[in-house]
């Protein structure tokens, strides 16, 4: 276990939103595919439904989670990136299941999407057995000089809250 | 602009839009991921058909001159080097392969036009026979379904996820014979 904690995400935490993505570019495919003008990168995260961020012992954000497209279809995707660093990864992975049962919780989702790039950072630890993929997306974009397949996984609230009772009351 | 024996596939122009919102306001393509029943008036017809899309073409019927259907190319990802696109038939035309000819001439204009690596398109469960002689021939693949993705008509209902590769196409045996056609019409 290690010391850290999390919070929703405040205006503030633009700024921090701004270095994740640019550290990881372009693996956070909603905000980098366009390029990273910030003004862009501000009216993108604008139109996500709520966020939180990670914050490690020293209250230093060091991960962020969004829920986008969250309407009414019951469904939302959810978008989780650390910092690149292996303790940043490590607390992702510590609250992964607090912020799915936060991402349920909050808003009246059944089936809960989840995309990424097959060499993508593991921020969901035990919870990525959870999630069954649905689509892949050969070749779908370059990174670092080669093609990385994108693939959209779900995770479901039946399937989570068995493998989480308790987690979302 | 690509002509067929049987078709005219063209970009639309605004004396277009009445025929295209008579084809969208068919009951079985109401519920697009547009507009999920809520159609809006024709008078504000023009920015909803034009959002997140590049450029709409029309198929056009060549003895009638009526257009029996049109195709998007939308939400075009420069950077990766994919795009969307979605296929309308009007209710009349369905079946008689008018429109799925305009999706062979909609392939060889978009990947002859745009920096495009691949297409894709999301088919509801109900529409996905489609592109089953596509997927059985190999120019268009099923990369997966997402289960029970949207309510149709108070029913969940699964999302077939298409996809058409540039290299598939342009080594396909159909583009051949497409173009094939093409040149002796000319």
């Amino acid at each position: 276990m290690i010391e850290g904690s999390w919070r929703l995400a405040e205006a503030s935490d633009v700024p921090f939103v701004y270095e994740l993505v640019t550290q990881v570019d372009p693996r956070w495919w909603r905000f980098s595919r366009g390029g990273l003008e910030p003004s862009l990168l501000i009216a993108t995260a604008q139109g996500v439904s709520a966020g939180v961020v990670v914050l490690d012992e020293f209250s230093q954000p060091v991960a962020c989670a969004v829920l986008a497209e969250a309407g009414t279809m019951g469904t939302g995707m959810f978008e989780y990136f650390a910092l690149p660093t292996a303790h940043a990864e490590a607390l992702a992975r510590q609250f992964a299941p607090d912020l799915l049962a936060a991402a349920f919780t909050g808003a009246d989702i059944q089936r809960l999407y989840y995309e990424r790039f097959e060499n993508d950072a593991d921020v969901f630890g035990d919870m990525s057995a959870l999630f069954e993929v649905e689509v892949t997306y050969p070749e779908f974009a370059m990174i670092g000089g080669r093609y990385e397949n994108r693939t959209t996984s779900v995770l479901t609230r039946e399937r989570f809250a068995a493998a989480h009772p308790g987690s979302m009351q | 602009m690509i002509t067929t024996s049987r078709i005219v596939f063209r970009p639309v122009v605004p004396t277009d839009y009445p025929r295209l919102y008579e084809i969208e306001s068919d009951p079985t393509t109401a519920m697009t991921w547009r507009y999920h029943g809520n159609l809006p008036a024709f008078e504000q017809y023009e920015p909803a058909l034009w959002k997140q899309t590049q450029q709409i073409m029309v198929v056009e019927g060549r003895t009638s001159g009526q257009v029996v259907g049109y195709l998007q190319l939308h939400d075009v990802d420069a950077r990766a080097g994919n795009a969307w696109f979605s296929l309308y038939s009007g209710p009349e035309h369905r079946g008689s392969g008018l429109v799925m000819e305009g999706l062979m001439a909609y392939c060889e204009w978009a990947f002859g036009n745009w920096p495009i690596r691949w297409l894709y398109a999301h088919s509801f469960a109900q529409n996905v026979t489609e592109f089953e002689h596509g997927m059985r021939r190999g120019e268009a693949v099923r990369l997966g379904v997402l289960r029970e993705r949207v309510i149709v008509d108070g029913e969940p209902t699964d999302v077939h996820v298409i996809g058409i590769s540039r290299e598939n196409w342009m080594a396909s045996p159909l583009r051949r014979r497409f173009n094939l056609l093409r040149a002796r019409l000319s």
